[in-house]
Parts: C-alpha cells; structure tokens; sequence
C-alpha cells in the first residue's frame, strides 16, 4: 500500500500503474460492497463477522495514525468507550438521532482526546504506551462509577437501532428497524471502513503526512525547520481518538448496549496488534492484521480448548518471522516489474 | 493491495468450507445440537468452563444410554460450545454462529449479565432460548420472553438466608463486599433491601473491591473495623471467597460470614481450611448427603471431563435435564420452534432426579419475581461450610 | 490506622517482589515484558502443584518455581526477544512479542492447570498480635523472605561481576559491548534472571493470595504502574514505586468506597508522569 502511495506521489510518471492500481481498487471494492454482501446474505453470522472485523479496522487506523508519530497507543479503548456512552447516553437519555449521535461521539472523544494529548503527548516510547494504557483503565473505572449517569456496572442497555435519515422527504438511509439489520450494519461499516481509509490515505500522501513522519524520525530536527511539533501531534492524536469514538458509537448501537468492560486494555492492545501484523508501513496494515486476526480466532472454534493456544502461536510466528508485518510480503512480481522498467 | 484481495479470497474459501465442511455423523439416532456460550478463557474462565463441563457430563451420560427420546424417537446429544472471551463483539459472533450457521435454537449461557445483554437481541431476533447466569430482573421480565435463569438469583435467596441468621445466630448488622460488576453491585443491592426489610441494621455497603484484587486485607480492614454480625460477599467469585475469608480471619473478625451463591469446597479448603469453617453459602444438589445414584454417576462423569469435581456444577446440573424434559413434554416440532416449546414450560412437572428425598421437583418457576415462568427450579440448598464440605441447614424452592 | 500501616507495608515489599523482574529485564533488553503476569502465575502453580498435589516440602515448591521460570526466561529470550530484536526494524516489537508470548502462557496454563482458583495454607499459621495489630504469621513469613531476596538481589547487582556487567548494559549498552562484555550472554542473564525473581514472587505470594489462570494480565497491569512510578529500568525506583502502590491501594481501601481508589491511583499516574515523565527515580527515558 505504501508503494501505491508512493505511486500517486510520484503520478505523472506511471500512468500505467496507476491504472492496475485503480482496476484491483475497483475489484476490491466491489468484492467488498456487493459479492460478500449478497453471497453471504443468507449468512448473517458471516456478515455479523465482516462488519465487526472491518469497524475493529476502523478504529485501528487511527492507532495507525499515532504510530507515524512515533507513539505507541495503548489508549485506544478509552476513546472506543467515550465515543460508545456519547452515543448511549445521547440516545437514550436525550433522544437524539443516531446519525447525529454518530459524528458528535467522534467529535467528543476527538475533543477528549486533545485535552489529554496536551499533557500526554510530551512522553514517548514506553512512558507514552503505558499512560495510554492507564487512560484505559481510568476512564473505564470512571464509567464504573458514573452513578445514574452511565449506569454504573450494568451500563445502558436498550439502546434504539438507527432511524430513518432523510433529506426534504427523500429517504436517504432507511430506518435500521425495517430493513435487513445485518446488511444495514454491514454497509454501514463498509462506509466508515471506505471513507476512514480514504482520509487517512489522503492525509499520509499529503504534506500533513510527510509532517507526522518527520515527528516520528526526530521532533527536536522538525523543530528546528519550523515545524510546531506540539501542535501536529496533538492533531494526529486527535483524529485517532476521533476514530475511536466513532468506532465505539458504532458497536454502542450495533449491540444495542454498552458498559464499562466494553472496550479495556486487551482492545487496546488488540488494536496495535492489528496495526503491526498488517505491517506499520502500510496504510492497510490495520485492516490486513484486524481481519486476519478476528476472522482467525473465528475460525479456531473448531478446535475448542485450543483455539486461544493455536491463536497465540500464529500470532508469535508472525511476529518473529514476519516482523514489519504481512504486507512487507513481497507483492506478484509483474507488479514490480512493471515500475522497474518505469524506473 | 493484491494480497488484500489474496486474503480475501482465502477467507471466501475457509467461510465456505465452514459452511459446508463439517457435521457429517452416521450415527442411528439424530443428532439434538444443544449450543452453549460462555467465557474459558482469561480471569473469569472457569464460569464458562464449569457450564460446559456439566453439559458435556449430562450429555455424554445421555448418549450412552441410548440417547434421549422426544416424540417417541431418541436423540444424541451434541454440545456445541464457544467462548465469549468476556468480549461482547465475540459473543455476538458466536451467538450468531450458534443460531444461524448450526442451527440450535436451544442454548445454555452466557454467564454474566453483561454478555447477556449482548447476545440477548440475537437470541430474540433468531427465536432461539436461552438458560443464562446472569441475574438481573430486567433480563427475565417481558418483554424479553426468550431467557430463562438457570439458578438461585442473589436476590431470592438473600431474604431467606438473613431470615434464618437472624432468627437462629441472632444477627443484628451486617456489612456488604461486593465484587465491583454488575452481579456484584445487584446482588448488593438486593441484600442491602433483604436486610433493611428484616431490620438488620448495615454497617457498610460501598465497599466494593475490584475484580482480579489479590490482597483483601485493606478492603477487610475497613469492613471489620465497624464490627457486623455478618459479613456478606455479594456476588462474589468462587475464587475470591476463600480469600475474603481469610483476611478476614486473620484480622480478628470473629462473626458470621455468608453469601449468596455457590461455592466450591475444595478450593476452600486448600486456601482457608478450618477459618471458612461456619461460612454459609447456597449450593444446588451437591451437599454429599442430598447426592441421589443419579447425581453420583454426574459427579463422576463430571470428575472425568473437567479432571476435578467442583460443587458449582451441583447447581449447573439442571440447565441441559430442564431443556430436555421440556423438549420431551412439547414434542419433536418444539426443536425447531421454540413458541411450542414455550407453550409447554408450564406443565413441566417431574422428579427433580439429582436430590433425594422426593420433594424436589424439575419445574419452571419465578412467576412471583419475574411475572412469567422463566427461573429453573434449582433447589436453594443453604449450607455451612464444615472441615472439608458443606453441611445442610436447610431446602428452600423458589416459586 | 496502625493496621493500615502495617498493611501498606506488607502489600509494598510483596509488590516490590513483582516490580523486581519486570524492571530488570527492561532494563537490560529494553523489552517491556506483558508476560511478566504470566510468568509469576506460572510461578505460583509451579508451588501449588509441588505442594497441594505432590505433597512435598514448600523449599522445595519454591525451588522448581524458581528454576523452572530461569528456564522460561533462557528459551523465550533465546527463541523469541533475541531474534524478534535482531529482524525488527521497531523496538516495539518485542512488547507486541511478550503480549503474544503472554497469551501463549495463558493458555498453556489453562490447559495444564485448569480454570480453578488455586491455593494453599499459609505455610506458617497463626496470627501475631503487636500493639492491637495483627499480623498473619504466614505473612510476615512471606515478608522476610521477600525483604532477604530484596537485599540479596540488591547486594549482587552492586558488589558482583555479572551483577555491575548487567548495570552497565541498563545504563549504556553500545560502550557496554564495546568494553568487550559479551551482551548476549548477559541479555539471557538478565532475562533469566528476571524471570526467575517473577517465578520466586509467584511461588512466595501463591501461599498468601492463591493463584488462577487468568490473573496475569492485572498482575502486569499493577507491575507496570509501581515500576513507571519509580522509573522504568531503575532497580530502586521499582522498590520505590512497589510501597508508593502499597500505600495508596492500603490507604484508599481504608477510607474511601472501593472503585474510586484505583480511578484515582491511574489519574493521580497520568498527572504525575506528565509532569515527571522519569518517575520518582528513573532516568529521562526516549
């Protein structure tokens, strides 16, 4: 994927390419949107899996945003977690629609999420990993003991499907309560995984990108060119949490409740995992590693008790054999030679 | 960006395989699928685990004996179990995996009230019922009209237990540990009601402990320090009691100590010995003296699938014979329709075949609590903790 | 108040225990061990099984805890962090490995071991009674030893060859190597070392508060803040942060209700390591 980036970035040059990459997009696309979809129709266990594995991706890429900044998040969940009791507590106790529920849970956990990165992001390496991990554990035990508010342990249940979105009477999304809910999830997820991916793509292409790299190799050397470090890390840190909420507003309404235990530091942790078995130099590192791995452990049920055995054996091997990730798997080779000869 | 697609195609090909692939038997009975769900894997393991071994124990004693016969023909029985993680994303999946890819409309689990209310819209949705552990009302009261609790909630159990203290140890205060979740908190709040009710005074009810605390001495400092008749632990994990015990023990408390669910006697023992001795608890049919043949040979199958007894299967014996029984008395159509076998609960009526003395009876109960027949009658078997086992004091039913 | 005290002391030394391992083996490999709650759960059953099952001496439990946790530290560093090191092109690979690792443990113990909490006696019985506080007699046993290893620990890392070689790796490693210390065989050192100190808190601490299958990752997680506290990689600031954790855990149990002590004890972490990001002892670190 990074090598498709550096296809666009280098445009001009490699028309060629740029088609192939646009035809296995397209293929891809339509594999996702309209094969899977209507082959398992009938299968809602499998769509149910899909659509999990891709909002999972979801909220990995923004943790695959803060690593470019050189910082490991463990705090992910937290973020999750806000953005899932925004949706629940605006849902249920304010009567907001989803679609509005949706965005402003990305945008508080976003808002959250710059607050605490003012202070946190001054640390780094394992200092950083282990604050975020301690943000998951307090911001869970503050909704544990958020009274009537969050609902304490029990949590919010009962929390309505989305509802018809529509536009001068035109219905643009159906009411979630009337149609198929897996296929409606299911897109819905296919959506925010699609347009997710585009941002980050976009923003890891574009000059931001190049920036949050540059704060990854040396903060102190894009200080001195100019750069205000402080600001763009907290504007990456942003967006991931911004990811995270939506991520979590998703799941809030997909499962129709939400309490504490939701999201906790094995998500967060999870969700970095995902990011480095994709491989961290590519964009869909997340979604490679988020997949592989949930559909994976779905997959290991045949094997009852040793299902988490097998599990965490494969999950060594790749990290030892494989260690920047799936995707450094050298792709087909016409797809090198072909910018070889460019080259 | 090709391997994406690679791996998609991977996954298409495993997806299809698992839909096609497996569950071929030529056995000369049909095969009855029986789903359980549950968490075994991670601190709260041995809830699930526990649930899955006395399925598999009930199952398999079935099986050799022919099979179990529903509408004049015999059934295998095949327990299709999956783990939760405690993760409510994976308990959905597997749920939905239980329901829609094997088809069971019949399942035992989840164990804790907070998975439940994950799977419990995908149980709805599917027409599929469920035996679950989880307590609270909301779970078993219309309109949720598909899950039945499978034990002695904290809330049935607690009133009668603190009648008896208070009338035969004259108990006047009392003090709550809750574990810090949901069962925990409920079940301390229905304590916290019992008591008021019967004018037991309550030193303490905040003092709630996390779960996964290894050292229980600063939370028992602070309840000892007000000095109760009773201490309560509510919700408390079977891993946790002998703990709770002990620090208490250590700290000088010299009263009553109780709870509301079931334990294990060996874990006890090893860990608190003759200190639990007096402890109360509520067990099902696994007091030695209450065992009938039927439930010795469930102990033993039990011993030889899990490799240990533990008494917290005594109550969890009922989930798999109560859906069976039911099953029998609706007839061969309620296996693929769980209207037909909701029509029948109520004339449910047998022999409770697990405890002796032929007072017990297989029913389902908790029209008082829940306004419907949605509680299994397990048998509130009071008991103390003596030496190395629990000693009966006395047999409640829930209604 | 004398009760709490001496409570918060005695969690502190058997916290300090647990610190002990998983700072040194960050200190020297640079690997921040999320198998480290595994490994004293392994520890702990290792003792169990010696002494519930098999019915032999506690010294004995204690042993075989020890060494069979050195010879899991050896392989996982050999097999796993040596090679994970060398290939990745991150440093936060090897975390992603122990958590792997972490997992493998887990389930290997559940298999082995089973799903039930396990426990034994303590192994000295009785209670002492100083000034109206109480001391459980098996925990000042567990606080003795524990304080003996402390100072035994201690005194090898500062008057012993290997123990200065392992220092001088924490603190520089590149003029460690090249002052012709051989830092492989001190990594493995360091790792079996470390791994053998969480054996030895887990075997010690299994008598007092019983172990499960499942208990690793909040061991890891209680581990991680005594030793960011103190300051990562710095053996006096695990000690450090070990009572720091005791005392506010002890004193916040006493006097406030139960889920806000741990809320505060992480928030009161986060605001501290903003403003101290070396802990109370440590170096800057990153």
């Amino acid at each position: 994927m990074s090598s498709v980036a550096k296809g666009t970035r280098r445009g001009v040059g490699a028309p060629n390419r740029a088609v192939s990459i646009r035809i296995v997009l397209g293929v891809f696309l339509i594999v996702y949107l309209i094969v899977l979809p209507s082959y398992f129709a009938e299968s809602r266990y499998i769509l149910r899996v899909i659509t999990t594995a891709s909002v999972l991706s979801f909220i990995s890429l923004g943790v695959w945003l803060t690593f470019t900044i050189g910082r490991i998040n463990i705090g992910q969940g937290a973020f999750a977690l806000i953005g899932g009791y925004a949706t629940a507590i605006l849902s249920t106790k304010f009567g907001v629609s989803f679609w509005v529920c949706l965005p402003l849970s990305g945008l508080i956990a976003g808002l959250t999420g710059i607050i605490f990165g003012l202070g946190i992001l001054r640390l780094k390496g394992v200092y950083f990993a282990m604050i975020t991990l301690s943000l998951t554990e307090a911001v869970r035990l503050g909704f544990l003991s958020g009274g009537d508010f969050t609902g304490g342990a029990p949590g919010i249940s009962n929390i309505p499907l989305p509802d018809e979105l529509g536009l001068f009477g035109i219905t643009l999304i159906p009411d979630f309560g009337k149609v198929d809910t897996h296929i409606a999830f299911y897109y819905l997820a296919a959506v925010l995984l699609i347009l997710g991916l585009a941002v980050i793509w976009r923003i890891s292409s574009s000059r931001l990108g190049w920036i949050f790299k540059s704060l990854q190799q040396d903060e102190e050397l894009s200080r001195s060119v100019g750069i205000n470090v402080a600001r763009y890390r907290v504007m990456a840190y942003a967006i991931c949490c911004f990811y995270g909420g939506i991520g979590g507003a998703f799941f809030t309404v997909s499962q129709q409740s939400i309490y504490p235990s939701v999201f906790g530091v094995l998500d967060s942790l999870f969700f970095i995992l995902y990011c480095f078995l994709g491989g961290l130099a590519f964009v869909a590192g997340p979604i490679v590693g988020a997949f592989l791995l949930f559909i994976l452990f779905e997959l290991l049920h045949e094997f009852q008790q040793y299902q988490q055995l097998i599990y965490s054996l494969l999950m060594i091997s790749i990290m030892l054999w494989l260690p920047n990730g799936l995707l450094s798997l050298r792709l087909p080779a016409a797809f090198w030679r072909s910018r070889n000869i460019r080259d | 960006m090709k391997l994406l697609v690679n791996t998609f195609r991977l996954f298409l090909v495993g997806f299809v395989l698992l839909a096609f692939g497996v569950t071929t038997s030529q056995a000369a009975n049909k095969v009855l699928k029986i789903g359980h769900i549950g968490v075994m894997s991670g601190p709260a393991a041995s809830w699930g685990l526990i649930n899955k071994y006395a399925a598999l124990a009930g199952a398999e004693i079935i099986n050799e004996d022919g099979g179990f016969e529903i509408g004049g023909e015999k059934y295998d029985i095949e327990i299709v179990s999956l783990d939760t993680k405690q993760d409510p994303r994976v308990a959905i999946a597997g749920a939905e995996r239980l329901v829609y890819q094997e088809g069971i409309k019949y399942i035992i689990g989840p164990n804790v009230d907070d998975t439940t209310r994950a799977v419990l819209p995908v149980f709805e949705k599917a027409g599929a019922f469920n035996i679950c552990y989880g307590w609270h009302r909301e779970l078993f009261t219309s309109p949720s009209k598909n899950t039945a609790l499978g034990m002695i909630a904290g809330y049935q159990s607690a009133p009668v237990i603190y009648k008896y203290l208070k009338e035969q140890r004259g108990v006047k205060s009392l003090a709550c540990v809750p574990r810090n979740d949901a069962s925990g908190l409920n079940s301390r709040d229905s304590c916290v009601a019992a008591a008021d009710q019967l004018g037991i005074k309550i030193t303490s009810s905040d003092s709630t402990y996390e779960p996964n605390t290894s050292d229980f001495f600063p939370i028992m400092g602070r309840i000892i320090g007000q000095n109760p008749d009773l201490i309560v632990l509510s919700g408390v994990a079977p891993a946790d009691a002998p703990l709770l015990i002990r620090a208490a023990r250590e700290l000088g408390y010299k009263g009553l100590m109780s709870t509301e669910t079931a334990m294990d006697a060996n874990i006890i023992t090893e860990i608190a010995g003759e200190m639990a001795n007096g402890y109360i608890s509520v067990g099902g049919a696994s007091a030695p003296e209450l065992r009938t043949d039927e439930m010795k040979r469930f102990i033993e199958r039990y011993s030889k699938v899990a490799g240990e007894w533990n008494d917290e299967a005594g109550t969890k014996v009922y989930a798999l014979e109560m859906l069976l029984q039911t099953l029998r008395v609706a007839g061969a159509a309620a296996i693929d329709d769980i209207e037909i076998f909701k029509a029948a609960m109520p004339k449910v009526n047998a022999e409770d075949p697990f405890i002796k003395g032929g007072k017990a009876r297989l029913k389902w109960v908790g029209q008082g609590y829940f306004d419907q027949l949605r509680q299994v009658s397990t048998p509130m078997v009071i008991t103390e903790f003596k030496d190395t086992d629990f000693v009966t004091l006395f047999i409640g039913y829930v209604e | 108040m004398e009760q709490v005290i001496v409570n918060s002391l005695i969690l502190g030394m058997n916290y300090a225990l647990i610190a002990l391992g998983l700072t040194l083996i960050f200190a020297i490999m640079n690997v921040l061990n999320f198998a480290h709650g595994q490994m004293y759960v392994l520890g702990g059953f290792i003792t169990y099984y010696a002494l519930q099952v098999l019915h032999l001496p506690f010294v004995v439990g204690l042993v075989a805890s020890v060494v069979v946790l050195v010879l899991v530290g050896l392989l996982s560093e050999r097999l796993l962090f040596r090679r994970a090191i060398r290939v990745s092109t991150r440093e936060e690979s090897t975390m992603l490995l122990a958590a792997g690792l972490a997992l493998l443990l887990e389930s290997l113990i559940l298999l082995f071991f089973g799903e039930k909490q396990r426990g034994m006696p303590p192994i000295i019985s009785g209670v002492y009674q100083v000034f109206g506080v109480y001391i459980p007699a098996g925990r000042a046993f567990v606080f003795a030893i524990a304080l003996a290893s402390l100072i035994g620990f201690v005194t090898f890392m500062q008057f012993t060859r290997p123990g200065r070689a392992l220092r001088a790796i924490a603190q520089d490693k590149e003029v460690t190597a090249l002052q012709g210390v051989n830092i492989n065989r001190y990594g493995a050192l360091g790792f079996g070392l470390g791994a053998g100190l969480t054996g030895l808190a887990g075997s010690l601490l299994a008598t007092i508060f019983a172990v499960n299958s499942g208990l690793g990752t909040a061991v890891s997680i209680k581990a991680f803040i005594m030793v960011m506290l103190g300051g990562a990689g710095v053996v006096s600031g695990a000690i450090a942060g070990a009572f720091v954790l005791g005392f506010l855990e002890s004193f916040g149990y006493a006097y406030m209700p139960g889920s806000v002590t741990y809320m505060l004890i992480f928030a009161g972490m986060i605001i501290f390591l903003v403003f101290r990001p070396q802990g109370i002892m440590g170096k800057p670190w990153g």
